[in-house]
């Protein structure tokens, strides 16, 4: 976590049940199953409910880029709706800079939204009747902007996404990826401290969509907001995370920095999202690194790095089979390696 | 396949369906069999009738009593804008008027809708019926703006409270279904003879499909467009009017555009009871009056306020473009031009009659041609109502007279009839079709009894099964239990005959339809013919059907046969095509592939595709022949339309009310069943 103190999103024990009287068969069926969430997601499920979050918890620090990764149906969006409250998680904590969020009054609720919360929609949710410009204004115009500011703004966030020269479009005027474009100019709008994003670069072509998530890289790293990024693109997930929630049927099966997720997946589902990875492009020498004092380094040293890639590592000690030391950026001896562990990192399981 | 007769299908044969049916003959059978020793049987003997016509007669005659002073003061506070609108549409010269419409279909559709509008309205000015359509035209301009309203406001109102939606939209079903008439009772006793009543009834009869559409156009919004304008920090008034409602726009526009139609229907429809100087009761007059030349001219003038009308706002809808607004003032300045240059000199607008010597020649056309060709009019008025509409009426044993049919009809010959029934029902029964085989039996019971003498356990016990095989035990209880109310009431005879009239109709439309859906669905071509006349029969108000069956087959239960045919054949026509063309075409390849022919193709896998959908329009097709049933009342009918029409006169609003609601649930009972078995079919599909 790259944040300090107070996170800036914290979710506890999260469910969202849906289905008529919800809240009421949850705390049933947690009672008779004696608080396992499986199998009271099961009876749940056999009473005709839907439980499409189960039991989350997880934290984001203020600044910090947290990505979720799931197959489709897992609840990544739901999830996401629970924390902007667009719909009321079924029970479960979850808080916003500390404050709690299923408690705050409908005023309050809304002036977070415009003050603190931005949502980029899967599905865009333009309005249909709005052009471009007025799109991205729109939630300046809720704040009570003058007109002359609205604009102003909208046009430098407009900018920002590239979409200069459209801004008198109506949506159905726009290809999928420019209509993705509005949709994350229009959270910007209002500087958001908290982003969230469901799935905001999948309509995008290759080359815009790397295009788009280095210029993103590059907002992020001046803005340093706190965002919620879903995709289903694990390419996407290692390059810009800083830390991987995995979902797998509503529930969170592990959360980890892009290398543990890569290297050491908590079951078969995780490590079938690595499985076409190129490893050695994502995961660092440090990963795979151990103390000196466990792993006595050899007479060898090609001069590996705790920040190198595993194949810029494996590399460098092709033919060397002695355990070899790591240095840090200052050249100091840190840890040590055994090539055979790099090897075996990057060992593509077999199924 | 037949099984092998060795062992015995009994179980398979004996499914739930066949079972009802044997009910249903066995309860047929009965009554017939006990009406000489209990007459009871077949008619409702008048003593077991509750006086609920008397009854809902003096409740709502009281409570409307409670009504009355706040109705006339609403009458006669609405008696202010319609005299503006009067004002405004009679006094502005004709050039603005024409002007302004062809401007307005410029800017909604271009050239072809400003053409449109220009030719429309300079019909009516050449028609003589200038004034006569103003008039019209302004109790419409002032009951839509109304229904607009009120339906507006009630689908925010179903849509903000979710609480309200199920009650709004029973409200609205009911609404519907009562037909145009029953509405105009109740109004007359509240609001009195004059245009008010036709324009209330008018506003009242169009808020519901505004209101339904506002309901179904804010549920269809994508719920991220409504998630986004939350997260914007909108309040719940700017979400619904700044986004919700302007991204339901299209769908709010279907709803004016059938609003509209519906209250230029009903405003025509409503001077039936006004003497008012408008386009309908001209309509009215000519026919009373057997000018059916003018009459004609007059219904045209009608047809093309509709077509006018439903086209412009058609493409308030659909059209997203809109064409250059200053040619639009450009139009409108010249027509304003126009009026102020020749002001005083302008002829007259009700002075022109550019058109009644081609009504005259109508008139004299149509006399030499009745006169001429009467005969054989006369034959196929004769042949339909002796061999089809009375058999199905009072039956064959009845119908069958030597005045008609040229030899008296014997008990003996119902015994054959009966016994030639069930050998060919036992054979069907052995090849393995009993329920086609029992339905048979059934039908030719129908047919000898005649469906206004039906026995009442006969059909109470026919209606309840139907409604378990469509919908379970709870729509065959609803279906008895509305029935009976209708038994109750003394209506049933009536109802019976509403029944039979339709039903024949409903028939004609189902086998005359479907051949030329199927028709159309297998040529382009005969659809590129069928599809305007399509467009247009559903575009003309109701009232207008009964000029031409008029004008060549007089008043009598055979006009309302065809007009009711007329109005209620385009849904089969539609649903039928649209359900055979849309099978999906991965299966009609494989057929192909698998060598069926083009007739193969057809019988078993497209009409088993397009049944649901055609049972759809056959439901559409229902309700349409029970809409017009009503309005064919004024050409001669019998039965609940005739009693409605009647209590209008009388201002009786008990018979008026209950006749109604006695025709409200027979579409209602249709309707319902029809929908069931469409939704059995479908899930037999897999859809
Ligand atoms: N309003 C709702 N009512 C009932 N069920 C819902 C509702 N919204 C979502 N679900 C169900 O919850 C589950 C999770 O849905 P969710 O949209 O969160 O999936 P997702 O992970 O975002 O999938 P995708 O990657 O396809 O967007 C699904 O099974 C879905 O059918
Ligand atoms: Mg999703």
């Amino acid at each position: 976590m790259t944040g300090t103190g107070v996170p800036a999103i914290a979710c506890r024990n999260v469910w969202q049940v849906f289905g008529p009287n919800a809240r009421k068969a949850l705390d049933r069926a947690l009672e008779r199953s004696g608080g396992d969430v499986d199998s009271a997601a099961r009876s749940l499920q056999q009473s005709g409910l839907i439980p499409a979050v189960r039991d989350a918890s997880f934290e984001v620090g203020k600044g910090e880029l947290f990505v979720v990764m799931g197959l489709s149906g897992s609840g990544k969006s739901t999830i996401l709706r629970c924390i902007a409250r667009l719909i009321e998680a079924t029970s479960g904590e979850i808080a916003l800079d500390g404050e709690d969020i299923a408690r705050a009054s409908k005023q309050r609720l809304t002036q977070l939204r415009r003050e603190k919360m931005g949502m980029v929609f899967q599905h865009f949710g333009l309005f249909p009747h709005m052009t471009v410009a007025e799109n991205v204004a729109y939630p300046l115009k809720v704040q009570g902007l003058d007109r002359a500011r609205r604009r102003a703004r909208a046009q430098e966030v407009i900018s920002l996404v590239g979409l200069e020269g459209r801004e008198g479009a109506f949506p159905r005027e726009l290809s999928g990826g420019q209509r993705q474009r509005v949709g994350i100019a229009r959270s910007l709008a209002v500087n958001p401290d908290i982003w969230f994003l469901d799935e905001p670069f999948s309509a995008l072509d290759p080359l815009i969509r790397r295009q788009l998530q280095d210029e993103f890289l590059r907002i992020q790293g001046s803005l340093k907001k706190s965002i919620i990024f879903i995709t289903h693109d694990i390419a996407e997930a290692l390059k810009l995370a800083d830390r991987i929630a995995i979902m797998r049927d509503g529930r969170i099966v592990q959360i980890g920095a892009p290398a543990d997720i890569v290297l050491r997946p908590a079951d078969d589902y995780v490590r079938a999202f690595s499985r076409d990875v190129a490893k050695g492009r994502h995961a660092r020498v440090a990963s795979v690194m151990q103390p000196v004092a466990q792993l006595a380094p050899g007479p060898d040293d090609p001069g590996l790095r705790a920040d190198m890639t595993l194949d810029a590592a494996l590399a460098r000690c092709m033919a060397l089979y002695q355990p070899v030391p790591v240095h840090d950026g200052q050249g100091r001896v840190i840890g040590a390696v055994n090539p055979a562990d790099l090897a075996a990192a990057l060992q593509v399981e077999e199924p | 396949m037949t099984a092998p007769s060795g062992q015995a299908p009994a179980p398979r044969v004996l499914t739930p369906g066949v079972r009802a049916a044997l009910i249903v003959l066995l309860a047929g059978a009965l009554s017939l069999a006990l009406e000489p020793a209990f007459p009871w049987v077949v008619t409702w003997p008048a003593e077991w009738t509750l006086p609920a016509t008397q009854w809902v007669g003096d409740g709502v005659g009281w409570l409307l009593g409670w009504l009355k002073p706040a109705a006339r003061l609403f009458s006669d506070l609405l008696r202010y804008p319609m005299g503006w609108a009067d004002l405004a549409l009679g006094a502005t010269p004709w050039p603005v008027v024409i002007g302004a419409v062809t401007a307005i279909g410029w800017y909604l559709g271009g050239l072809p809708m400003a053409a449109l509008g220009f030719v429309g309205l300079s019909f009516v000015l050449a028609s003589g019926y200038w004034s006569q359509s103003m008039n019209t035209l302004a109790l419409v301009a002032v009951s839509v703006p109304l229904a607009l309203i009120a339906g507006g406001v009630i689908g925010i109102l179903a849509n903000e409270f979710p609480r309200l939606k199920p009650p709004v939209q029973v409200v609205l079903d009911v609404m519907q279904t009562v037909p145009t008439f029953a509405y105009l009772t109740p109004l007359l006793i509240l609001f009195g003879f004059g245009p008010v009543v036709g324009l209330i009834a008018s506003a009242i009869y169009a808020a519901p499909p505004m209101a339904r559409n506002v309901i179904l156009g804010l549920e269809r919004i994508e719920s991220e467009i409504r998630e986004a304008a939350v997260m914007s920090g909108a309040g719940r008034l700017r979400q619904l009017f700044e986004v919700e409602i302007p991204s339901a726009s299209a769908q709010i526009m279907v709803g004016v555009n059938q609003s509209l139609m519906a209250a230029l229907s009903m405003v025509i429809i409503a001077a039936v009871i006004g003497g008012f100087d408008d386009i309908g009761w001209e309509v009215l007059l000519t026919m009373r009056k057997a000018q059916f030349g003018q009459s004609l001219l007059a219904g045209l003038v009608i047809v093309v306020f509709a077509v006018v009308i439903d086209r412009m706002s058609g493409a308030l809808a659909t059209e997203r473009r809109r064409h250059d607004p200053r040619i639009a003032y450009g139009l409108l300045g010249l027509a304003v031009g126009l009026a102020v240059v020749f002001g005083a000199r302008l002829p007259e607008a009700s002075g022109f009659d550019l058109l009644a010597p081609l009504a005259d020649a109508v008139d004299r056309g149509l006399g030499e041609f009745t006169a001429a060709n009467g005969d054989w009019l006369a034959g196929i008025k004769n042949g339909v109502m002796f061999f089809v509409l009375l058999p199905l009426r009072i039956g064959l044993d009845q119908a069958v007279l030597p005045f008609t049919w040229g030899f008296a009809w014997t008990p003996a010959m119902s015994g054959a009839l009966f016994a030639a029934a069930a050998l060919l029902c036992l054979v069907l029964v052995w090849r393995g079709r009993a329920m086609a085989g029992l339905m048979l039996l059934i039908g030719a019971g129908v047919l000898e009894t005649g469906i206004a003498n039906l026995p009442w356990p006969f059909v109470l016990v026919g209606a309840a099964a139907l409604g378990w095989m469509a919908g379970g035990w709870r729509l065959a209880a609803l279906s008895v239990g509305l029935l009976s109310t209708i038994l109750l009431s003394g209506l049933w005879e009536r109802a019976l005959l509403s029944l039979y009239l339709s039903g024949a109709a409903v028939l004609a439309c189902a086998v005359l339809g479907g051949l030329i859906g199927l028709w159309a669905a297998l040529s382009p071509t005969v659809w590129r013919l069928v599809r305007p006349v399509c467009d247009m029969l559903q575009t003309i108000p109701l009232f207008v059907f009964l000029i031409p069956v008029l004008m060549f087959f007089q008043i009598g239960e055979f006009s309302a046969f065809l007009a009711i045919c007329a109005y209620a054949v385009v849904p089969m026509i539609r649903y039928t095509r649209h359900g055979l063309i849309s099978t999906p075409p991965e299966l009609l390849e494989a057929a192909v592939a698998s060598g069926a022919t083009n007739w193969q193709i057809l019988r078993d896998l497209r009409a088993p595709w397009a049944a649901p959908t055609i049972l759809l329009g056959l439901n559409q097709t229902i309700l349409y022949a029970f809409a017009m049933l009503v309005i064919a009342a004024l050409i001669g009918t019998t039965g609940l339309g005739q009693s409605i029409y009647l209590a209008l006169g009388r201002a009786d609003v008990g018979l008026g009310l209950s006749a109604g609601a006695a025709m409200a649930i027979l579409a209602f009972i249709s309707d319902r069943l029809v929908q069931g078995f469409a939704a059995e079919r479908r899930r037999a599909l897999g859809l």
